[in-house]
């Protein structure tokens, strides 16, 4: 091997002077992109010159063979540690055998001096191919540039070669440039909102930024007469240079400070970062006054990525590489019908088109402009909640410029919550949020949002900001809802199930939605910062007593389902403490839904099917613990004050008598009525005088309730699922609780088997009239079951065995008796006639139905106290005969 | 240098960890598992159907030690995770060929 002639140590101890030359200046306050320009012009010069240096050795190396940077390099943006990508370009006349050792010899002096070189050596018909596996080379190749050699080669690639490549390939490779970003943002959540970004690869990040950049050139391909940079928004160019610049200047702080090629912004990069005013500013000038601190800045990270990211969004849509917008999934062309039929719909100012939703003109048949018109911009967000659609670009931009009159324009109240309802409870709630948060609208009704907008918290599990975060669990709970195909499997379908039984649905998304708002807060208390904020909320939507409780309760007590997971859950201590805090089924059912979705909202990895069967075993634990629970909990002198306290708040002149008429009723039955019902029946009480028969009946073509107050007497409950049977209408809920005096509340919920109240409204009449009379005893509740119409009993779907249990230690006084049956007409009555047959009083009934599953739970006594062994055992066979018989 | 493989009841995870690191042991490796040993299943009703667990939630817990650490380490765990009822878990040792830190090629009880 010939001796080196010029010892290299000069080109490359000179670059290295400059590397350090550039480094100081970084630090005094160059900028991004000046520090990347100079290495890269620092990195041409030694590429030059030790390839020249190659040439005076071997002569022939000076045809045939052009150095061409290719990638960031070819961008002249070469950051402090990244690879400098190389294409030793070979024309026809070179012989590989031949350069194939200088070629080495000049890569191995560039790595001797501490360069991570990437060389690639093609012949220029191989580079001028576009390998369908290897988009990456393609794209690397758009960024070409000429270092040193044979120019005439260059000239023939990038001249002619490439440019037909280019021509005829554009299009599959920005179609694979769109399929590698997708994969990537896929990797990282499909979200910029990391507690820790890869500035580099993360959504918003600088990989993101060359994206835009090749597929603005491929585009150039396409219409080679158009200007490349057309469709900018007004200011939009500005605002992505400035987020480029940042983005350059951050990387190279963070290769600085790893003397790596380490993109990643960690909790003690965002502290140093931010102490020296990274990307501000005030980073040139004398730093006065306190640096800002760690969140502060990762709040400007997060808007300068936000920008990247709906640059990238537009232009990826406007290339047509991704699936054109036209395609709704579906779901949404399920709801899309439905949507296109309300009233309120797309005549009132926009329409659903393609994929997309668009406010129509100002102008054009609604007054004035749409835009600024809280009535049709709410339920466009409904639409697009329900449906999945995107806002298209023009109305984005116009909603965003009419948020101060949307501001002036908003009403809260009643009408505010049932658009925010809507949005809430659509399959695409999560899409919508976020894309209201992006544009302001979410804080516009929502302020207490604000506080955690792009909010870090440092915290070595969560995975996302506080903003997100809240998204993804929303997203989660409708996950469960459309069940959807998830690595949890059978528990997903479990959990579910129960979201299924939640009655109160909106107020789980809107807890969801507020329960981490009390973060911004600097407070240890978080759960209770937020329940303050929400309480706010529920004041400005004017929700009601009951529903105000429960999402404030819920909000309150969002942490303690994991908390009493972290202790033993087959404890009944454990279990008694977390249900005194719960309080009723459906927070009970509420909370354990939303630590589900809290604990998968925290990290892809957090929630584990262990954890998920845990939290269903606490569930059951619980949920069985509060129907054991209701018989020996009374409102009484010291009990329940604060229940007692709400419903004489509704009536404060009758004080005294209301405390009588609550006392003895089992606290179960306060906590799931709102006050105006108890008043409601409180005043059916007082009407016992006139008529000892009181009843109210609310129709609805879903499910019927009807309420019953009246005194106590035997055969009571039994007459009156009698009656129900006999009209044909199916019990799906029910519940019966009595007071000291005797005063028994009974409610029922049912369907209507036969439609007979939906398609006679007279009916109704007709029917509460017929009920009265059976339970006043005028009307024999026998020759009403022996007139009654028998449905065809079709095959049940799932067969359910029937169960009869005893619990003798769950009350002091009753006995808890559990019955487990094929639900279907007659069974309850078939029970309650038994029981009654056999002695037994009921003091409290709690009924339920389950698919093709009635689950009847009874607190009954006979002869004033428990039943002994045998009387159950009699009672069980009695029981079972009966329903044995009912079942036909 | 002894393994230390500790079963013990999730809910005691906490202080088993915070036990450890006060007594100088610097690293350790948890899996959620389940398990059982005399400890009998469980068997919870809700709506009719019958819910039983045979396996329960356990915490295992492992962590390389120095022979002379070995003692107050199983103490360390003992002390804070008996209750003494059944279902507390179980805690076994074995004896370590090798340990080397993935990072630096630090080998035997540098490596811990």
């Amino acid at each position: 091997m010939p001796e080196k002639e010029i010892p290299e140590d000069g080109m490359c101890g000179e670059y290295q002077q400059k590397m350090l030359a550039i480094r100081a200046a970084f630090e005094a306050g160059a900028s991004g992109r000046a520090t990347v320009a100079a290495r890269a012009e620092a990195m041409d010069k030694l590429v030059a010159g030790l390839w020249a240096q190659a040439v005076r050795q071997t002569p022939t190396l000076g045809q045939g063979i052009a150095l061409v940077a290719l990638g960031g390099y070819g961008r002249r943006e070469l950051f402090p540690y990244s690879d400098v990508d190389l294409l030793y370009l070979l024309d026809g006349k070179a012989s590989e055998q031949e350069v194939k050792q200088p070629i080495r010899r000049v890569s191995q002096a560039l790595w001797d001096c501490g360069i991570r070189l990437s060389p690639q050596t093609r012949r220029r018909s191989e580079a001028e191919k576009f390998e369908p596996d290897n988009v990456e080379f393609a794209l690397a190749l758009l960024d070409h540039r000429l270092l040193a050699g044979d120019a005439a080669v260059y000239e023939k690639f990038a001249g002619t070669g490439l440019p037909r490549m280019l021509e005829k390939e554009h299009r599959a490779i920005a179609t694979g440039l769109a399929t590698l970003t997708a994969e990537r943002h896929r990797k990282y959540g499909d979200t910029l909102f990391h507690l820790e970004p890869s500035i580099k690869d993360c959504p918003g990040g600088l990989r993101d930024v060359h994206v835009c950049a090749w597929l603005a050139t491929l585009e150039k391909t396409d219409t080679p007469g158009e200007k490349a940079d057309s469709g900018w928004a007004a200011g939009e160019r500005e605002e992505f240079e400035q987020a480029v610049e940042f983005l350059f200047g951050v990387r190279c702080f963070l290769h600085y400070r790893h003397e790596r090629d380490d993109n990643t912004l960690d909790w003690q990069a965002q502290d140093a970062a931010a102490k020296v005013w990274m990307g501000m500013e005030r980073r040139r000038a004398a730093r006065e006054g306190p640096a800002p601190d760690a969140a502060y800045w990762m709040r400007l990270y997060f808007r300068h990525a936000r920008i990247v990211e709906r640059r990238l969004t537009h232009m990826l849509e406007e290339s047509a590489v991704k699936p054109p917008p036209g395609r709704w999934t579906a779901v949404g062309r399920a709801a899309l019908a439905r949507v296109r039929r309300r009233p309120d719909g797309p005549t009132a100012g926009w329409r659903l088109e393609h994929g997309r939703a668009v406010l129509s003109a100002a102008g054009t048949g609604v007054a004035g402009d749409p835009a600024q018109d809280p009535e049709v911009v709410l339920p466009l967000f409904a639409a697009m909640s329900q449906t999945g659609a995107t806002l298209d670009r023009a109305s984005e931009m116009r909603v965003s410029q009419a948020l101060p009159v949307l501001s002036a324009h908003l009403e809260e109240g009643p009408a505010l919550w049932m658009h925010l309802q809507e949005i809430l409870l659509g399959p695409y709630a999560g899409k919508t949020l976020r894309a209201m948060h992006a544009l302001g609208l979410l804080e516009l009704l929502i302020p207490e949002f604000h506080g955690i907008d792009a909010l870090v918290i440092r915290d070595a599990y969560h995975r996302y900001t506080v903003d997100e975060h809240t998204m993804v669990l929303i997203d989660t709970l409708h996950g469960l809802e459309s069940g959807q195909a998830s690595p949890m499997g059978e528990w997903a379908d479990r959990f579910g199930g129960l979201l299924r039984d939640v009655q109160h649905q909106a107020l789980l998304y809107l807890a969801a939605l507020l329960h981490d708002t009390g973060k911004g807060r600097s407070t240890d208390d978080h759960a209770r910062e937020s329940a303050r904020m929400a309480e706010s909320v529920a004041g400005r939507l004017e929700l009601d007593a009951y529903e105000s409780e429960l999402l404030l309760g819920l909000i309150r007590n969002h942490l303690e389902m994991s908390a009493a997971l972290r202790r033993d859950i087959f404890d009944l201590e454990t279990v008694r403490a977390f249900s005194g805090k719960v309080q009723t089924p459906e927070a009970l059912r509420m909370l354990t839904l939303f630590t589900y979705a809290d604990i998968a909202a925290v990290h892809p990895d957090a929630l584990t099917p262990w954890k998920a069967e845990n939290l269903w075993r606490l569930y059951l634990a619980t949920s069985n613990y509060l129907d054991r629970s209701v018989d020996d909990e009374r409102v009484g002198a010291r009990v329940g004050r604060e229940l007692v306290k709400r419903v004489v708040a509704v009536m404060p002149e009758r004080r005294a008598e209301v405390a009588e008429f609550l006392e003895g009723f089992p606290e179960r039955y306060l906590r799931t009525r709102t006050p105006e019902q108890v008043r409601l029946h409180f005043e059916m009480a007082e009407r016992f005088a006139a008529d000892r028969v009181q009843i109210e009946f609310r129709y609805s073509a879903e499910t019927s309730e009807i309420t019953l107050v009246t005194p106590d007497r035997a055969m009571l409950f039994a007459d009156m699922a009698g009656a129900l049977a006999a009209w044909g209408m199916n019990i799906v809920t029910a519940d019966a609780f009595s007071n000291r005096q005797g005063v028994v509340v009974d409610n029922f919920r049912f369907t209507d088997t036969f439609r007979t109240l939906e398609m006679n409204a007279s009916e109704h009449e007709a029917f509460v009239a017929s009920v009265h009379d059976v339970m006043a005893g005028t009307a024999p509740v026998e020759k009403l079951l022996a007139g009654r119409r028998r449905s065809g009993r079709k095959a049940p779907l799932v067969e359910v065995e029937t169960r009869v249990d005893f619990d003798d230690e769950a009350s002091t006084h009753s006995t808890l008796l559990q019955v487990v049956a094929q639900d279907m007409p007659g069974l309850l009555r078939a029970v309650s006639q038994t029981l009654a047959g056999q002695g037994c009083n009921i003091e409290v009934a709690l009924v339920d139905t389950e698919g093709e599953t009635a689950i009847d739970v009874f607190y009954v006594t006979r002869g004033g106290g428990k039943l002994d062994g045998e009387q159950e055992a009699e009672l069980k066979d009695a029981l079972l005969a009966a329903i044995a018989a009912n079942a036909g | 240098m002894q393994k230390i493989e500790a079963v013990i009841q999730p809910s005691k995870l906490d202080a088993v960890k915070d036990a450890l690191v006060e007594i100088g042991v610097q690293g350790m490796t948890i899996t959620e598992a389940r398990g059982h040993g005399r400890q009998k299943g469980h068997t919870e009703f809700y709506r009719g159907r019958e819910y039983s667990v045979d396996l329960l939630p356990k915490v295992k817990l492992e962590t390389v030690v120095s022979d002379e650490m070995l003692d107050k380490a199983v103490a360390a765990i003992i002390g804070v995770a008996r209750t003494g009822t059944i279902g507390d878990g179980k805690i076994f040792v074995t004896k370590i060929d090798e340990a080397i830190r993935i990072r630096n090629d630090e080998r035997g009880e540098m490596a811990l």
